[in-house]
């Protein structure tokens, strides 16, 4: 057996183990690498920067755990961005899974600002600063409810309180108080975002998607309909880069994680071998096709 | 290296190992990971739709002090949902079918027209070039080609003439633009499963053994 043809009969568990080597490699020893935003992500990241204070980030966490590397770090990283620029955020979910991941979330970039704290007015507070909806259903009766009164769909928030007696409330009552809704997701609930959301209320849609779905979503994006986009975990390394830098124009050089950024090296190292894997694996069949021959 | 002490995340750290363990090849580990996540995943579910959303919208309001009418609306509904279960009694099992056309009736009437709007109307108007796209040129150049890539690919689908005369190379230009668009897709989706794995590794190496801060 020649050596091409090994290499088409090759056990596809050697395959696995050096991808593994390849992507664990760079965790260890990670080479610093920049990601360069790309315009949809830039749009999307200009759009929240300059959005009047008084009108509010929602945050749509429509995934589930097994999706969380590509898109936790988005939300996280929307979420610095928001109270960084002293927005409030209003979020949400639409699947129920998504409910431990949204409060994670929270809480961890919550405790990353009352830590740096001095004073209640830098202090990131729930029911003030931002408030956690939690999840209800169905999807529709949400989605147009919303556009009416928020504390319609939901009477009580995540952790119990009564939605009225929040103070965000008065500043956060449907809709018309939100600059851009961003829907983090894994699926094709964006689509219902705009189909209910935006052509019903006019609400501005932006959305972070898993790359498995981008090719989809991407007409969305040029028609206008998405006023910007994050795809994937190259796109949540972009957005994190963005809100980084803003965060040492702010004063705010506190070197959080970031989980996006951090990955990058392994998923280079990793389309790499995969690149690599593709050219040898047609030459090698078009080398045997011809020896057949 | 700084391994955690929390139980849970070693069980999480145990049950990723498990399931990766079927790259190697199917063995009981898998299959124990793999029923244990449905069976887990369906729990959580059922136990949030029950608190979150039959309690109080339905146990609670006809149960509480809401009115004689609504009481009497919200019994008729749950009445009509509960025909669901007769799927499981064969001689009645065609009951399912009023639920459904409900249901049925609410999603098309709430989405169709929203749909048409958002998917047809405004998707067709971005293809439609104006002068403002060429106000950078190559914003210009590519609602050309867009616009090209769209006629073309439809021109493809389009089996109620033979594909000769000028459908012939509209046609083929569009099977190039569908295949650009195959090898993006694929291309992401190497992205998005690689990205995966390492969101797994972080958490193995990172957050359960300590060696990746």
């Amino acid at each position: 057996m020649s050596l091409w043809q090994r290499l088409l009969n090759i056990d596809r568990r050697w395959i696995y183990a050096v991808l593994a080597l390849v992507v664990i490699g760079p965790l260890l020893f990670p080479f610093s690498i920049k990601p360069k935003p790309s315009p949809p992500v830039e749009r999307l990241f200009n759009y929240i920067d300059t959005m009047p204070v008084d009108k509010a980030l929602v945050i749509s966490v429509d995934f589930t755990p097994d999706t969380q590397a590509e898109l936790l770090p988005m939300v996280i990283a929307m979420l610095r961005h928001a109270f960084a620029t002293g927005h409030k955020v209003g979020v949400l979910t639409m699947d129920v899974y998504g409910l431990g991941l949204a409060r994670d979330a929270l809480a961890q970039v919550s405790a990353e600002f009352n830590a740096h704290a001095t004073s209640h007015d830098d202090s990131v507070i729930n029911g003030e600063d931002y408030v956690f909806w939690g999840w209800t259903t169905p999807l529709v009766t949400v989605m147009l409810g919303m556009g009416e009164r928020i504390t319609k769909v939901f009477p009580i928030d995540y952790y119990g309180n009564r939605t009225e007696s929040l103070p965000i409330t008065r500043e956060l009552r449907n809709y018309e108080d939100v600059g851009i809704l961003v829907t983090c997701a894994a699926s094709a609930i964006p689509r219902s975002w705009i189909n209910y959301a935006q052509v019903q209320f006019d609400v501005k849609v932006g959305c972070g998607i898993t790359a498995v779905s981008a090719a989809d979503f991407y007409p969305y994006l040029n028609s206008g309909q998405f006023t910007g986009m994050l795809a994937g975990m190259r796109g949540a390394a972009e957005y994190e880069e963005m809100v980084e830098t803003k965060m040492i124009e702010l004063g705010k050089n506190w070197r959080l994680r970031r989980k996006g950024t951090e990955a990058m090296s392994s998923q280079t190292a990793a389309h790499m071998a995969i690149m690599f894997f593709i050219i040898a694996g047609n030459i090698a069949f078009i080398v045997t096709r011809r020896k057949k021959r | 290296m700084n391994v955690s002490p929390d139980p849970w995340v070693w069980i999480a750290s145990i049950l990723t190992l498990a399931i990766f363990s079927f790259l190697y090849r199917e063995n009981p580990f898998y299959r124990f990971a793999e029923h244990l996540y449905v069976g887990v995943a369906n729990g959580y579910a059922i136990t949030f739709y029950w608190h979150r959303v039959l309690v109080p919208s339905l146990f609670d309001r006809v149960g509480g002090p809401a009115p004689l009418g609504t009481k009497i609306w919200l019994i008729g509904i749950a009445i009509v949902g509960a025909l669901y279960f007769t799927r499981f009694i064969p001689r009645i099992s065609w009951l399912v079918r009023i639920p459904i056309a409900f249901l049925l009736g609410y999603a098309c009437g709430s989405s169709i027209p929203r749909a048409v709007e958002a998917e047809i109307i405004q998707q067709a108007r971005a293809t439609i070039i104006t002068r403002a796209n060429f106000h950078h040129f190559w914003q210009g150049i590519w609602a050309v080609i867009i616009l090209i890539g769209v006629i073309c690919t439809i021109s493809y689908f389009f089996f109620s003439a033979e594909h000769r005369g000028v459908l012939k190379p509209a046609a083929y230009i569009g099977i190039i633009f569908i295949m650009v668009g195959f090898g993006a897709s694929f291309g992401y989706t190497v992205m998005a499963r690689i990205s995966l794995f390492i969101g797994r590794l972080q958490y193995l190496l990172g957050d359960w053994l300590g060696i990746v801060k």
